[in-house]
C-alpha cells in the first residue's frame, strides 16, 4: 500500500517536473485542522489533472500549473478527510485545514481497560464525544452535556442545572438495581451516586451525582459503550453499558507557553413554571379574612384558594394589612417572582507541556454557581494533574490526580413525595399548597420574622431560604499512579493503582420558630459520608503481526477492587438555645444512626484478538470474578464474550465514491453480577433506646445465605456505512439483552412477615434498534454544513419474577401510585387508583355526585419512553461555528402529584372553571342558599345507569380528582430545543500579534425551548424526583431553568 | 535497566498487593451494622413500644379510628373524615404493615428464640394474639397460618383467626407462671407474671364476645372457664404503654407540636355535655380563642370549606390529660373487663348482675380519668340517660364503653359495629352515601403482591370497600 503510494507519487512529481513551462505556481500550507499542526506527506493534485505536490517537515507545499486560476486542489492524507479548495488568488498563500477523519479505517478509540484499538476492529457499538463537543459553561453537571450526542443515550435532568441528573444507556435492564452505567476516568472507576438522605431522616435536597465532580474543562473525551457486549472486560458493572472518561493530557507545543486561561460567565432563569390562575384568592367557600393565619380569621388557616374574586375591588385585611381590610387584588407572577437568576462564575487556568521524555498538565478550576432559589450556592474548585515520564527505554511511570473540593452554603431543595416528612423543605409545596392574592414582596419585607400568608404549616419562604439551610462539603481525590514496562518487542507489563475516595458532610439547620419544618424549637443534624472505591491492577499485554495475513492483540491481567462506605447521622431533635448550631446544644438526647460497608471483588480476565487481513477481526474474551458478597459456595462466577467484524468493503473490495466503508459487527457476551454486601444473613436492628432500655427490631428484610450471582446475556449485531468519500455516515445497531437470575430484594407482601426477601429470580428482556446518521451537506473553503440525526428504540419487558410464577409485580417504588414491574409489561408501569367506569367506560358516579374510584389499580402508563431521538445541525464559516441540538423523547409518561395538589387547591390554571356564573358556574342551592358555583361531574349514576345530573360546588368537584391518580398522568413526551452554541475562533494571525496562541469566544443558550408537550401538563415533562429507578413520577418538582452562558479561551 | 529487573518489579508488586489482602472474603462480608442474633428482652421492648405507637399514633388511631367512631373530627385535611381514601392512604397501609412486618415478626422471633424464658415467650404470644385482633377486625380475613412460612401467604377467614387466637391465648396462659423465668424488657408489667396472665385471660374475654352473636356456644365455654379474680381487677393493672420525655412522647402530644388537623368531634362533645359527664373537661380543653368559654367539637366529614369555616380557635383540642408528653397509650382497662363481665352476665354466659357490672365498669372509667368524688359518680350514675336498661342493653353498654374508649379508636370502632351503639351519623361530605366505613380495605401492596390470595378472600367475604360487613359484625 504504501509502495504503492510513494510511487505514485513520484509519478506525479515526475510528470510535474515535465511541466515545467506552466504559468501558475501556488503555494500554501497543509495543517490539521484541530491541532493546527503541519502534516507533513500530504498529497496536494492540481484536480483532474496529474500535476501535483508533496507537502515538507513543515507542512508547505509549492506546485505549478499549466491551468489559469480558478482552479481546484485535492488534498489527500491518510487519516484525514479529503478536501477540494478553489483557488482564486495564485499571489497568496493556500492554507489548507484538514480534517480528521473519524468515519475512516484508522480511527482510534478508546475500549475496555482503557485500551485504544482501531475502530474498525470493533464487533460492538462504541460512540466518542469529544471535550470540544461538551460544553462546559452551559451546564455544571457533565452529564447534561451528553444529552442528545448519543444515540440510546437517555439523559434526564429533572430538577434544573444546580442538581442531579440521571443517565441511563439503552434502557432499564435491570429490575431493582442500579441502572446507570460505569463511569471511568482515565481507568479508574469513579463514584457516581447521589446519596440522599435516608428516608425519614432529613430534609429533601436535590443533591449532586457524584461525577458532577468533574470539570469539563479537563475532559479530553467521553466514550460511551453501550451495554455488555462492549464492556464485558469490566465485568459486574458494566451490564448498563460504561462511560470512559479520558482527561487532557500534557503535548508539545509549537509555539507558546502552553498556557491556556478560561473563564465563563452564565445566567439561569426559571424556565418552566406551572401556569396558575389569578381570579379567585385564599380562602374556602368563597369567604376569607386573616386574623392570625392559623384558623383565627375566616379561613386564614385554610392554604387553598377557593376564596373571594381577585380583582373586583373588595377589601379584606390580609397578612401584611395589620389587620386593616387591603385592596383584594392578584399578584400573577407571585411565584415566579420569588425566584432569581441564577449566576454561574467559571474560571480555570492550566499549564501543560511536552518532549520526547514526558508530558505533564496541570489544572485549576474554580466554580461558582447561585440557583434560582434564594439563598443557594454551590462552590467548586478543582485541581488536576496529569504526568508521564519515560523512565527508561522501556520502562514509563505516570500519575492522573484530581482533587476535587465542592463547598455548597445552601443546597436547593428538590421535590418530595407525600408522606415524607421533609417535604416542608420542598420550596414549591406552598406555592402549590397557596392564595393566590400572596404579594412575594410582603414576603420579603416580613421574612426575619417569619411572618407569613399562613403560620399552620409554613414557613415565609424566605424565611425558609435563608434560615433553613442544608449545606453540603465534599473533598474528594480521584486518581491512579501507574508504570508500564516493555518486556520484549510486543510484550508490555502495565500496572496501575487508582482511588476514588470522598467525604460528604452536610449539616441541616432549622431555625427556632420555624412551624413548617418539624419542631418549633429549630433543629440541627449533621450527616457524614465517606465512600472509597480502589482498583489495583496488573495486565499483560501481547501485539504481534505474524504475517501479511494475520495479526494477534491479546492480554491477561488481575484485578482486585475495594469498595467501603460509611454514613454517620446525628440529630438536636430540638435546640436549647435559638441560633446556635451544634448537637450539644439540645433539649433532648441525640437521635443517631451510623452504618458501614465493605466489599471486594477479585476479577482475572483475558481477552485475545486475531485480525486476517485487516479485513475480519475476532475478539474472545472472559472474566472470573470472586466477590465479597456472595456465599462462598457460589462466590466465584466466570463469563465470557465474542464479537466479531467484518469490513465489507475490504474484503471484497467494493469500495467506490458512493460506497466507502461498509462493515458488519455482531457479538455475544454475558456479564456476571454480585449482590449487595451483607445480603446473605437476615439481621435486627437497634433503635434507639426507651428510656434505658434498648430495643432490636425486624429490618424487615429477609436475607439469603444462598443467592447466586446474576447473569446478563447480550446480542448486537450492527453495521457502518459511509458514502460518498464518508461524507455520509451510517451505524445501525440491533440489540438484545436478557437479564437472568436477578438479585432481587423484592417486595413481598407484609402478612409473609418481611418487606422484602432477597431472592435470585426474575427475568428482563432490553431489546431495541439504534441509527445514527451524521452527513455533511455542504463543505468548501470556508463553509461547511454537518448535521446528524440519533434515534433509538427500545423495549425492556419484565418476562417474568419468581421462578414459582407467585409474584406478578414487583414494587420499584411508590410516590402515590407505585412504580412497578409487572411481569408481561414493559418496565417502569405506573400502578395507581383510576375512576370507576362502566362496561362502555364511562365514569361511574354516587349518588352524592361524585365520581368513584375503582377498588382494583390499573396500570396507567410507563415511564420509559417508545423512543429518543435528537438532531444537530452545525455551521462552520471561517472562524464561526453555530451549532443546534434539537432532543426528542416521545411515548413515556408522568404522574403529577403537583397537578393534583395544584387542583386540589385551586391554584393551578384551569381551575377557575366553574367557580361562578361568570367562568360557566351553575346555579344551585344548599343550607346557606343559591350559589353560582355549581358543576356536574360528567359520568354515569352507578345506582340508576343515567348521566349525572347532579350538581356540586366547584371546589368539591375539583376536590374529588386528587386520590384518583389515573387523573394526573400525563404524557411525557416532548421536543426540545436544547442547545444553541456560537462560538468565533480568532484567526491566528491577528491573535499572534497580541502574544496569544489562540482565543475562542462562545456564546451558548440551554433548554432554550420546549417545542412540544402535553398541553395539560403543567410542568416540564422531564420532571422526577431523583435519579433513582422511580421514575415517572414527579412531586413538588423544582422548576427547570434556561440558561445563557458567555465564554472565553485564551492560549499563551 | 536489564531484562531481570523488569520482571522482578512486577512480580514484587503483585506479590505486594496479595500480601495487603489476607482478610477473608467471609470477614469482609460480615455485618457490622446489625446483629443476627437478636435479644428477646430488647424485641418484647420493641414490641411493646412499636405497638403502642401503632394503637394510639396518627395513621390507625387518630387519624382513621378515631375519626369513624367519632371521637375526633378533621378540621383541615379532612378526606379521610369523609372516608375518601385509598388503598394507599396510612389507616389502610400502617397497622398491616407494622402489624404483621414489625410486631408479628418480632414476638415470631421471641417464640422460637432459645434464650426467651417460658414467661416471655408466653408474654410474646399475647401481644401476638393482640395484634392479630387488631388485625382481623380492622381488614376482615387476614393471613395467619402462612406468615412467615410463604411469600404469598393465603388469607384465613375471621372465624378461623379468632378460633386460632383463642388457642394461642390458652397456650400463653400454660406459659406464664411464676416459675418459668423472668420476662425482661417489660415496659407495662414491670415482668409481672400474674398480671400478664391476667391481660391474657381478659383477652380471652374480649375476643370470646367479638363472636357471641355468631356462636353464642362457644363463647359461653370460653366465658365461663374464666376466673373473673384472674383479669384485669384494677385501674392499676391496665394494660397500658406509659410514654416519657420527648422524643419518645405520647403520639398525640407529639402531633399537636407541629400539626392543626384535628379537633374533638362534636358527637362525642355533645354527648358528654348532655350527660354533664365529669369526664369532659378530661377529653377536652376550652378552644383557643378566650371569646368560647364552652367545650365545643367539630362536626365529622364535613367539606373542607365548611370543615374550617367553623374556627380553628373556636373548638375544642383534646384535653391536657391526653396532650402529654408522658400520656399513656391505653391498650386494655378495668373498665372494658367491667362492661365485657356486664355483657356476659347480660348473656347468661356467667353469674352476677349485669346492670352491677356495669355500674362499676362506668365507675372504674371516671376513676381511669381522675374522677374520684363518690357524690359526683352517684350523681352521674343516677341520671335515667345512664341507668342501665337490660331490655336495650346493647344501647347502654355500647354508648358507655364508646365514652370510656376515648382515644383507643380501634376497639372503639370494632364495638360500635358489634353493638351497632351509639347510633353514628356520616358527615354531610361523607362519600359512602350516609354510610360510615365498616371495614378499611386491603392495602394496595396485596393486590401487586399477594394478588390471587386476596382475590380469594375478597371472593370470600364480599367486595374490597370500606361497607363490606365483617364476620363478627353480624347485625
Amino acid at each position: 500500500m504504501t509502495k504503492l503510494r510513494t510511487f505514485f507519487i513520484t509519478l506525479l512529481l515526475f510528470a510535474f517536473s515535465f511541466g515545467a513551462y506552466s504559468q501558475t505556481k501556488i503555494s500554501g500550507k497543509v495543517i490539521d485542522e484541530r491541532s493546527k499542526e503541519a502534516i507533513i506527506g500530504a498529497s496536494v493534485v492540481v484536480k483532474s489533472t496529474a500535476v501535483g505536490a508533496t507537502t515538507d517537515s513543515n507542512g508547505d507545499f509549492t506546485l505549478t500549473s499549466s491551468l489559469k486560476i480558478p482552479l481546484t486542489l485535492t488534498v489527500n492524507f491518510i487519516g484525514y478527510q479529503p478536501q477540494e479548495i478553489e483557488v482564486y488568488d495564485a499571489s497568496a498563500p493556500v492554507d489548507i485545514a484538514l480534517r480528521e477523519d473519524v468515519n475512516l479505517l484508522n480511527e482510534l478509540v478508546v475500549t475496555a481497560l482503557g485500551i485504544s484499538r482501531t475502530k474498525k476492529t470493533l464487533g460492538y457499538a462504541t460512540q466518542e464525544v469529544k471535550g470540544e463537543n461538551i460544553d462546559g459553561k452551559s451546564s455544571t453537571n457533565i452529564i447534561n452535556a451528553l444529552a442528545g450526542k448519543a444515540a440510546g443515550v437517555r439523559i434526564n435532568n429533572a430538577q434544573g442545572d444546580m442538581g442531579a441528573a440521571r443517565i441511563v444507556i439503552r434502557g432499564e435492564t435491570s429490575i431493582a438495581g442500579n441502572n446507570q452505567p460505569l463511569f471511568v476516568v482515565d481507568g479508574v472507576p469513579a463514584d457516581n451516586s447521589q446519596i440522599l438522605a435516608a428516608t425519614g431522616r432529613d430534609q429533601s435536597r436535590d443533591f449532586r451525582n457524584a461525577i458532577a465532580d468533574l470539570n469539563p474543562e479537563d475532559i479530553e473525551s467521553l466514550n460511551v459503550l453501550k451495554g455488555p457486549n462492549a464492556a464485558a472486560l469490566y465485568g459486574s458493572r458494566a451490564a448498563h453499558g460504561v462511560v470512559l472518561i479520558t482527561t487532557k493530557k500534557g503535548s508539545k507545543h509549537q509555539r507558546g507557553l502552553g498556557i491556556d486561561v478560561n473563564a465563563g460567565i452564565t445566567l439561569a432563569t426559571v424556565a418552566t413554571l406551572p401556569e396558575f390562575q389569578n381570579y379567585f384568592g385564599q380562602g374556602s367557600n368563597g369567604k376569607f379574612s386573616y386574623v392570625n393565619g392559623k384558623g383565627g380569621g375566616v379561613n386564614d388557616g385554610v392554604d387553598e384558594s377557593w376564596g373571594p374574586r381577585l380583582d373586583v375591588g373588595l377589601l379584606i385585611p390580609q397578612f401584611d394589612s395589620n389587620g386593616k381590610p387591603a385592596p383584594w387584588v392578584s399578584h400573577p407572577n407571585n411565584v415566579r417572582d420569588f425566584f432569581e437568576t441564577g449566576v454561574t462564575q467559571d474560571y480555570g487556568i492550566s499549564i501543560s507541556n511536552a518532549d520526547d521524555k514526558f508530558n505533564f498538565r496541570l489544572g485549576a478550576n474554580y466554580q461558582d454557581q447561585t440557583g434560582t432559589l434564594p439563598n443557594t450556592e454551590i462552590k467548586k474548585t478543582n485541581f488536576t494533574l496529569n504526568a508521564d515520564y519515560q523512565l527508561s527505554k522501556r520502562v514509563k511511570v505516570g500519575a492522573n490526580v484530581n482533587y476535587i473540593l465542592t463547598d455548597a452554603p445552601n443546597v436547593p431543595s428538590g421535590g418530595s413525595p407525600t408522606g415524607s416528612n421533609y417535604r416542608a423543605s420542598s420550596i414549591m409545596l406552598q406555592f402549590l399548597w397557596f392564595g393566590r392574592q400572596v404579594d412575594t414582596k410582603a414576603l420579603k419585607e416580613g421574612y426575619t420574622t417569619n411572618r407569613n400568608w399562613n403560620a399552620s404549616y409554613y414557613d415565609n419562604p424566605y424565611w425558609e431560604s435563608y434560615f433553613n439551610t442544608t449545606s453540603q462539603e465534599r473533598n474528594r481525590i480521584l486518581g491512579n499512579v501507574h508504570f508500564s514496562v516493555n518486556l520484549l518487542d510486543g510484550l508490555d507489563f502495565r500496572f496501575r493503582s487508582g482511588t476514588d475516595y470522598y467525604n460528604d458532610r452536610r449539616k441541616y439547620k432549622i431555625k427556632t420558630g420555624s412551624s413548617g419544618a418539624g419542631s418549633p424549637d429549630g433543629s440541627y443534624a449533621e450527616d457524614a459520608y465517606t465512600l472509597s472505591e480502589s482498583n489495583t491492577e496488573a495486565l499483560l499485554s501481547f501485539v504481534r503481526t505474524f504475517s501479511d495475513d494475520w495479526d494477534v492483540d491479546a492480554l491477561a491481567g488481575f484485578n482486585v477492587r475495594d469498595n467501603s462506605y460509611a454514613n454517620n447521622w446525628q440529630k438536636a431533635t430540638r435546640l436549647a438555645a435559638p441560633d446556635l448550631y451544634t448537637l450539644s446544644n439540645s433539649k433532648d438526647p441525640l437521635e443517631s444512626a451510623n452504618s458501614f460497608q465493605r466489599l471486594r471483588v477479585y476479577s482475572g480476565f483475558a481477552s485475545a484478538q486475531v485480525g486476517f487481513r485487516n479485513f475480519a477481526y475476532l475478539n474472545i474474551t472472559g472474566r472470573n470474578d470472586w466477590s465479597s458478597t456472595l456465599p462462598s459456595h457460589n462466590r466465584s462466577y466466570f463469563y465470557p464474550s465474542a464479537t466479531a467484524s467484518l469490513i465489507l468493503s475490504e474484503a471484497l473490495d467494493i469500495k467506490s465514491n458512493a460506497l466507502s466503508f461498509l462493515k458488519l459487527r455482531s457479538g455475544w457476551a454475558e456479564v456476571g453480577n454480585d449482590a449487595d454486601p451483607y445480603q446473605l444473613i437476615t439481621v435486627y436492628n437497634s433503635q434507639t433506646a426507651f428510656d434505658g432500655n434498648p430495643i432490636q427490631t425486624s429490618s424487615k428484610t429477609k436475607n439469603n445465605p444462598d443467592i447466586r450471582p446474576e447473569r446478563t446475556q447480550s446480542t448486537e449485531i450492527g453495521a457502518e456505512a459511509g458514502f460518498f468519500n464518508n461524507r455520509l455516515h451510517v451505524d445501525f445497531a440491533w440489540y438484545n439483552t436478557n437479564s437472568i437470575d436477578q438479585i432481587l430484594r423484592v417486595q413481598t407482601s407484609a402478612a409473609s412477615g418481611y418487606d422484602y426477601q432477597l431472592i435470585n429470580a426474575g427475568k428482563i428482556n432490553n431489546r431495541g434498534v439504534e441509527l445514527q446518521i451524521n452527513g455533511t451537506p455542504v463543505k468548501t473553503k470556508d463553509f461547511t454544513w454537518d448535521v446528524g440525526v440519533n434515534y433509538a428504540a427500545y423495549r425492556s419487558k419484565v418476562v417474568k419474577l419468581d421462578d414459582a410464577g407467585a409474584l406478578l409485580r414487583y414494587v420499584i417504588g411508590q410516590t402515590g401510585p407505585q412504580i412497578v414491574a409487572a411481569v408481561g409489561e414493559r418496565y417502569g408501569a405506573i400502578f395507581g387508583t383510576a375512576y370507576r367506569r362502566d362496561a362502555s367506560g364511562n365514569i361511574l358516579i354516587g349518588d352524592n355526585g361524585l365520581p368513584l374510584t375503582d377498588p382494583t389499580n390499573k396500570i396507567l402508563g410507563y415511564y420509559t419512553p417508545d423512543w429518543t431521538g435528537a438532531f444537530t445541525t452545525d455551521f462552520s464559516y471561517k472562524g464561526f461555528k453555530l451549532s443546534a441540538l434539537i432532543d426528542a423523547s416521545f411515548g413515556g409518561s408522568l404522574f403529577s402529584s403537583s397537578s393534583q395538589t395544584g387542583v386540589y387547591a385551586g391554584v393551578y390554571a384551569g381551575t377557575e372553571v366553574g367557580r361562578s356564573a361568570e367562568f360557566g358556574g351553575l346555579t344551585w342551592a344548599d343550607a346557606d342558599g343559591t350559589r353560582d358555583d355549581g358543576m356536574i361531574f360528567a359520568g354515569t349514576v352507578q345506582s340508576t345507569g343515567l348521566p349525572n345530573e347532579k350538581i356540586i360546588s366547584a371546589q368539591s368537584y375539583y376536590a374529588a380528582t386528587y386520590g384518583v391518580h389515573e387523573q394526573h398522568v400525563f404524557d411525557a413526551s416532548y421536543i426540545k430545543l436544547r442547545e444553541i452554541r456560537l462560538a468565533y475562533v480568532f484567526n491566528k494571525k491577528q491573535i499572534r500579534k497580541l502574544g496569544l496562541g489562540a482565543v475562542t469566544v462562545a456564546a451558548v443558550v440551554r433548554n432554550a425551548a420546549i417545542l412540544y408537550r402535553d398541553k395539560d401538563l403543567n410542568m416540564d415533562p422531564e420532571a422526577a424526583l431523583n435519579t433513582s429507578n422511580v421514575q415517572g413520577v414527579e412531586a413538588l418538582t423544582r422548576p427547570t431553568t434556561r440558561s445563557f452562558g458567555l465564554s472565553v479561551n485564551l492560549s499563551f | 535497566m536489564n531484562m531481570k529487573k523488569n520482571i522482578y518489579l512486577p512480580a514484587i508488586l503483585i506479590a505486594f498487593v496479595f500480601a495487603a489482602c489476607s482478610e477473608t472474603l467471609d470477614d469482609i462480608n460480615s455485618n457490622p451494622n446489625a446483629t443476627a442474633n437478636p435479644n428477646p428482652a430488647y424485641l418484647l421492648t420493641g414490641v411493646e413500644k412499636q405497638g403502642a405507637d401503632l394503637y394510639w399514633g396518627s395513621s390507625a388511631d387518630y387519624g382513621g379510628a378515631l375519626l369513624f367512631v367519632q371521637h375526633w373530627a378533621a378540621i383541615q385535611y379532612g378526606d379521610v373524615d369523609r372516608y375518601n381514601f385509598t388503598n394507599t392512604t396510612g389507616i389502610v397501609t400502617t397497622p398491616w404493615n407494622t402489624g404483621y412486618t414489625t410486631l408479628i415478626t418480632d414476638l415470631n422471633t421471641i417464640l422460637e428464640h432459645a434464650d426467651a424464658s417460658v414467661n416471655t415467650k408466653g408474654a410474646a404470644l399475647t401481644l401476638r394474639a393482640w395484634v392479630f385482633e387488631l388485625l382481623t377486625e380492622l381488614y376482615g380475613e387476614i393471613p395467619y397460618t402462612d406468615v412467615g412460612k410463604s411469600i404469598v401467604p393465603v388469607y384465613n377467614t375471621q372465624q378461623e383467626v379468632y378460633a386460632a387466637l383463642q388457642t394461642d391465648l390458652s397456650q400463653a396462659l400454660t406459659s406464664l407462671n411464676t416459675t418459668n423465668g423472668a420476662i425482661d424488657g417489660d415496659l407495662v408489667y414491670g415482668g409481672d407474671v400474674d398480671k400478664w396472665r391476667k391481660f391474657a385471660a381478659s383477652l380471652k374475654l374480649r375476643l370470646a364476645l367479638r363472636t357471641a352473636d355468631r356462636d353464642d356456644a362457644g363463647a359461653k365455654q370460653i366465658i365461663a372457664a374464666l376466673n373473673v379474680s384472674e383479669l384485669i381487677s384494677n385501674n392499676s393493672e391496665i394494660f397500658q404503654f406509659v410514654y416519657t420525655a420527648r422524643p419518645q412522647n405520647n403520639p398525640q402530644e407529639e402531633h399537636f407540636l407541629t400539626r392543626n388537623d384535628y379537633r374533638l368531634s362534636k358527637t362525642i362533645v355533645d354527648k358528654l355535655k348532655a350527660l354533664a359527664d365529669p369526664r369532659l373537661p378530661v377529653y377536652a380543653a376550652l378552644p383557643e380563642d378566650p371569646t368560647v368559654t364552652t367545650y365545643e367539637g367539630g362536626a365529622n366529614g364535613l367539606s373542607n370549606s365548611d370543615a374550617s369555616s367553623q374556627g380553628f380557635d373556636k373548638l375544642s383540642r383534646p384535653g391536657a390529660y391526653f396532650l402529654n408528653a408522658t400520656a399513656p397509650a391505653v391498650i386494655y382497662t378495668y373498665a372494658e373487663v367491667l362492661f365485657n363481665l356486664a355483657e356476659a352476665a347480660q348473656r347468661g354466659y356467667i353469674s352476677g348482675s349485669a346492670e352491677t357490672y356495669y355500674r362499676q365498669a362506668i365507675t372504674a372509667s371516671l376513676n381511669q380519668f381522675g374522677i374520684t368524688n363518690t357524690t359526683d359518680i352517684a350523681d352521674y350514675l343516677a341520671q335515667s340517660s345512664v341507668t342501665y336498661d337490660a331490655a336495650n342493653w346493647k344501647q347502654s353498654i355500647g354508648e358507655q364503653k364508646w365514652i370510656a374508649f376515648f382515644g383507643q379508636g380501634l376497639d372503639a370502632f370494632a364495638e360500635w359495629r358489634r353493638l351497632d351503639y351509639p347510633v353514628l351519623t356520616a358527615g354531610n361530605a361523607s362519600l359512602l352515601n350516609g354510610k360510615i366505613p365498616l371495614r378499611v380495605f386491603y392495602p394496595g401492596t396485596e393486590q401487586s403482591l399477594n394478588g390471587t390470595n386476596r382475590a380469594a378472600a375478597v371472593a370470600r367475604q364480599g367486595e374490597d370497600l370500606l361497607t363490606t360487613k365483617l364476620w363478627f359484625d353480624v347485625h
